[in-house]
């Protein structure tokens, strides 16, 4: 059959328009590294309107998944504490950052891996519900607002995500938890978004030229089940490497001696350092200061500060080097970069003050909002990091309890519109189902956080005489003789009797062999 | 026939005109994101009085640097090209000090190009950066 001309300029066209397709399709735009190329699976070549729509898609392939998302505390926000049996999870708890998601959950649900949980009537058994998109996105361009209860923001495009879907990275985890508290290292001062492309210096295991380690090599999830809780933090383990070992699947490898054993130095003096390992948690050495990549971390709020007003009516914003340190919704914040950590120590019990329970203030002046448990001589404590996070919180006086204020949204309730605490404390209280007394008044509060990130290359960790030493960072620590740091009369004294005896004994001895010498030779 | 040719030449200058926008998706905005934070921000942070952030110029405005395709000083010689510092000849140049430079220094000089163009435009002020609270 021959072809007429047009018919062949035709042709040629619509193969060259084929080869363009193509290259789009198969080089051009993939982010993706997978055995599996989602471009061409027909349940993903539409185009979706919503999250859920994306969500049955992908379920009708990954026919477990939303179901095991289902039981994680990434999608309950709640977890019952085996061993003091509270109701932590962030649903339940109060901070000294935004306080409580309680009574704003549309707001704060932004970084929930769900659609639509707006308030108590959302359905937990829903699996279309289920975001699956906000932790396997490999675009970089899938975001959830805040006020959208978890719905991305209506400029995403949900098929080309949908089609460049990929394992979790070191993005995707940090799209929230590197914005804990409201904004970039605000909460935890060892994650921020300087980890999402780190240097070797910033953290060795995660360097992006080098190990490039994402969240998911040490949080390692079964059926969707992510280790690494801070609600049950290990604090010390006993366990020797383990990690890769089946057996161990369903234990949490989110720690230094999964991998590195119980006797990690290896080099240098290691049987010196392999004992400290038995009373200092890795992170001690090895973390030497916090929020190190170039962003500061938030170490202080005052809400009692919030409601200034512009000229124009508006929240007063003021900055200082980029930070944020007054918003007229929120209050005074102060920050600070290459943070040496406090320390305590630690035994991985953590108790928590709930809504319920009255605020107790403590020797410091602050109220505890998470105590942490640990002592020298319990057998299972070490010497840890953390960040002590303080701030300034309105509670109601008459109760003695800190209380859930209704800030976002744009009803006459929330504070954020009204700029009126009573108001704004009463409705998020009643929402909470508790009670109220009317009355508002601010308490100093702190909380604590265990550092675990920004991990130093060996060269960089805390030097001996940092800690050995009179006002080193352990200054604060009790319970352990560090030498250098401490003296002891008794051992002192003992000490210096026994050197003594021996410079006599050596003076002793190098007179004897003298005078020997000197007596032979006559 | 003359028709013909004149049909088939309007349609290669369509198609040549559409083949850049393809193109233009080349790019792995991660890869670009490593070499623009490790390699570029680096030599402006030690040598060129500080970084510089994706944000202060939009998609547009990166893609008029791109085009124009100077670095430096505007009589700077031609070896200071925008794409020179993208180059292979560039990357070994500094690979004893940077790590960066010396982990990418098998990739086409073309695709880390598009690479870093690719982050450019995910990042720039007019991108479409995901919100956050603050």
């Amino acid at each position: 059959m021959k072809l007429s001309y047009i018919q062949r300029i035709a042709g040629a066209v619509l193969g060259y328009c084929s080869l363009l397709l193509l290259m789009a399709a198969f080089s051009g735009t993939s982010y993706a590294v997978s055995t599996a190329d989602h471009t061409r699976f027909k349940e993903l070549q539409q185009d979706f309107k919503s999250g859920p729509e994306v969500t049955r898609a992908c379920i009708k392939c990954h026919t477990e998944a939303a179901k095991q998302i289902h039981k994680t505390n990434h999608w309950t926000w709640e977890f019952l504490n085996p061993d003091n049996k509270q109701r932590l999870g962030k649903r339940n708890i109060l901070n000294n950052f935004c306080i409580t998601p309680q009574s704003n959950f549309a707001y704060c649900t932004a970084c929930h891996i769900g659609y639509g949980w707006k308030d108590e009537t959302f359905d937990f058994t829903s699996e279309e519900s289920v975001d699956c998109l906000v932790c396997h996105d490999s675009t970089g361009t899938y975001s959830k607002p805040p006020g959208k209860a978890g719905h991305p923001k209506d400029t995403v495009d949900l098929k080309h995500v949908a089609q460049q879907v990929d394992k979790t990275s070191r993005d995707t985890c940090g799209a929230c938890h590197f914005f804990g508290g409201g904004g970039n290292g605000v909460k935890h001062g060892d994650m921020d978004d300087s980890l999402a492309v780190p240097e070797r210096e910033l953290d060795v295991h995660m360097d992006a030229v080098g190990e490039d380690f994402t969240c998911a090599t040490c949080h390692r999830h079964v059926e969707h089940d992510v280790a690494g809780s801070r609600y049950t933090p290990e604090a010390a383990h006993s366990e020797d490497y383990h990690i890769h070992r089946k057996q161990f699947e369903e234990e949490n490898n989110a720690h230094c001696r999964a991998c590195h054993g119980n006797k990690p130095h290896k080099k240098v003096d290691k049987s010196r350092l392999n004992n400290h390992a038995k009373k200092i948690a890795c992170q001690t050495c090895h973390i030497p200061r916090i929020a190190r990549g170039g962003v500061a971390t938030r170490v202080t709020w005052d809400w009692s500060t919030a409601g200034k007003l512009d000229e124009s009516g508006n929240p007063l914003q003021q900055r200082v080097d980029g930070n944020l340190v007054y918003h007229g919704k929120r209050g005074t914040f102060t920050y600070a970069a290459n943070v040496e950590p406090e320390y305590i120590w630690f035994n991985g019990e953590v108790r928590y003050l709930l809504l319920n329970e009255k605020a107790v203030v403590n020797e410091d002046g602050y109220v505890p909002i998470n105590d942490f448990g640990g002592s020298p001589d319990d057998g299972k404590s070490r010497i840890w990091p953390v960040k002590v996070f303080r701030g300034v919180q309105p509670y109601d006086p008459v109760m003695g309890t800190l209380v859930v204020p209704h800030t976002t949204g744009l009803n006459e309730d929330a504070y954020w519109k009204n700029f009126d605490w009573e108001k704004a404390i009463t409705a998020g209280m009643l929402s909470a189902g508790q009670p109220f007394s009317g009355k508002v008044d601010f308490i100093k509060t702190q909380m604590s956080w265990p550092i675990n990130h920004m991990v130093a290359p060996a060269e960089d960790a805390v030097g001996c005489d940092e800690c050995h030493s009179k006002n080193g960072r352990l200054k604060d620590i009790e319970g352990i003789y560090i030498p250098s740091r401490d003296a002891s009369v008794r051992l002192d004294t003992a000490g210096w009797f026994i050197t003594l005896l021996t410079l006599v004994g050596v003076l002793m001895h190098g007179f004897g062999r003298i005078v020997s010498n000197l007596w032979s030779k006559r | 026939m003359k028709r013909h040719k004149s049909v088939f030449a309007v349609l290669v200058v369509i198609l040549l005109a559409v083949s850049p926008v393809v193109e233009a998706a080349k790019g792995n905005w991660k890869k670009g994101r490593i070499y623009y934070r490790m390699v570029c921000t680096d030599c402006h942070v030690n040598q060129a009085g500080g970084k510089i952030s994706p944000a202060e110029k939009t998609k547009a405005e990166w893609a008029e640097y791109f085009e124009k395709n100077i670095h430096g000083p505007q009589d700077a010689p031609a070896k200071y090209a925008a794409s020179y510092f993208v180059s292979k000849e560039y990357r070994e140049s500094i690979k004893d000090t940077n790590r960066a430079a010396a982990k990418m220094l098998k990739i086409p000089d073309e695709q880390l190009l598009e690479d870093v163009k690719a982050f450019l435009n995910h990042t720039a002020k007019d991108s479409d950066q995901p919100s956050r609270c603050e």
